[in-house]
């Protein structure tokens, strides 16, 4: 049972599964973030926030078989959280790796991410908090992966743009925009418009472009 | 209507940045050689591989993403692609280890997790490579799953003659990537054509989303200021 949407993270908590308590993940996550555990989580180890959760695929559950599919297949069916999906990726588990970035990257188009071993998942567990404490802020402005610029004037653009018209450079292409303004008026104009601006041949040339 | 059987059996075609010939030759010929896949060099600006007529893909070295100093210069191609992309994917290859040098230990750092959660929340699908023949099957993986969704690139690639001189025309335009230009040059028979089409016409034949097709009417019909010209 996956209890989708029903766990409501508090703000800056992490709420983690009762297996965990006494772990090495948990044991290096307190004091940098407010971990809570609950029973009940059922699939889920971690609940960084309301939309947000972690599964943790260990070296042991990697070499045991195929449980652990099982496992991720059943929670993308049943949830609608994003989940993450957090590997040990060690000498011995490295040959299953690329069997399992097939399925959940690929086929199931989950996040999956590898660690080396617990330390390594505690950080990156910490790097997420954070990560969803400011999504939950809107301060999305601080991800510098998101476009956020608006758009300069097209103005330079459109004048690079009719300057690859063959026969036009920068003075033809200065021109015609004072002329006809946008690209679709030009586009629209007739050869003896045309020619009102550049010489017949040049004219000629624009007009079959 | 029922596919003629054999239509889409031709393999995906997969666009190259002609950049990756000196930095990825091994990946190049993976895919070629070994995935049977048709690979193209284009003068690709900002992507390193589009798979799709919607995926971009960039291959970055795990040691990259170590460091905050290549921070700025990642996050604006980043920022870059998704103007022009609907989907990204990043492969993460993990470093060539040079003759002689013994194998470099990978120390996690807290900025190599902090870009990983940002590109997660950036909705920028990742993967993981040990090398470059690893990364040639993952970009082989990609492509045949957009070849499922029906968003493989299927037309052709080679402009010639009229062609360039359209395809250089579009490229020039804002935010739209090499694919979309390419499919502008086969949809539409001439500029006039696009210029005049409606914003689902475009979305249609380049196969944009319809926010980047908005973009495009809107810049074929803008009324440039005299002032603004330089």
């Amino acid at each position: 049972p996956v209890t989708a949407g029903a766990i409501v993270v508090p703000y800056g908590h992490v709420i983690g599964n009762e297996k965990w308590r006494g772990s090495e993940v948990a044991q290096r996550l307190q004091g940098k973030v407010r971990l809570i555990f609950e029973d009940g989580l059922g699939l889920v180890d971690f609940h960084l926030s309301n939309k947000t959760c972690i599964l943790f695929i260990s070296e042991a559950d990697l070499v045991a078989g195929d449980e652990f599919k099982r496992r991720l297949v059943k929670f993308r069916n049943a949830s609608s959280l994003r989940g993450i999906v957090i590997v040990e990726k060690t000498q011995i588990s490295d040959q299953y790796y690329s069997g399992v970035q097939k399925l959940v990257v690929l086929e199931l188009g989950m996040v999956l991410l590898p660690v080396a071993n617990q330390g390594e998942a505690s950080q990156l567990i910490i790097q997420l908090v954070s990560f969803c404490v400011r999504e939950q802020s809107r301060d999305r402005g601080s991800n510098p992966f998101l476009g956020r610029q608006r758009a300069p004037p097209p103005e330079p653009a459109v004048l690079q743009a009719l300057q690859r018209i063959p026969a036009v450079g920068r003075t033809k292409a200065l021109l015609l925009l004072q002329r006809f303004g946008s690209i679709h008026r030009l586009c629209n104009a007739s050869s003896e418009e045309l020619e009102q601006v550049v010489g017949q041949t040049v004219a000629q040339q624009i007009y079959t472009f | 209507i029922p596919r003629v059987p054999g239509t889409h059996s031709a393999s995906p075609c997969v666009l190259a940045a002609s950049r990756e010939l000196s930095s990825g030759a091994a990946v190049l010929s993976c895919l070629r050689a070994v995935h049977g896949l048709r690979v193209r060099l284009c003068p690709l600006g900002s992507s390193d591989y589009i798979v799709s007529t919607r995926l971009a893909v960039e291959r970055l070295l795990q040691s990259e993403l170590q460091s905050p100093r290549n921070r700025s210069r990642l996050s604006q191609r980043l920022q870059r692609l998704q103007g022009a992309f609907q989907r990204i994917c990043v492969i993460v290859e993990t470093d060539r280890v040079r003759p002689g040098e013994t194998s470099r230990v990978f120390q996690r750092t807290q900025h190599y997790d902090g870009v990983l959660s940002a590109l997660i929340q950036a909705g920028i699908r990742i993967l993981f490579s040990s090398c470059q023949e690893e990364t040639a099957a993952l970009l082989k993986e990609l492509a045949l799953l957009e070849h499922r969704k029906d968003a493989a690139i299927q037309v052709p690639t080679e402009p010639e003659g009229h062609w360039r001189d359209l395809l250089s025309f579009y490229l020039s335009i804002p935010n739209l990537s090499y694919g979309a230009a390419l499919n502008l040059c086969h949809a539409f028979g001439s500029i006039a054509a696009v210029a005049n089409s409606s914003v689902a016409a475009l979305a249609a034949g380049a196969r944009l989303s319809r926010a980047q097709a908005e973009e495009l009417h809107r810049f074929l019909r803008h009324d440039c200021d005299p002032e603004l010209l330089p």
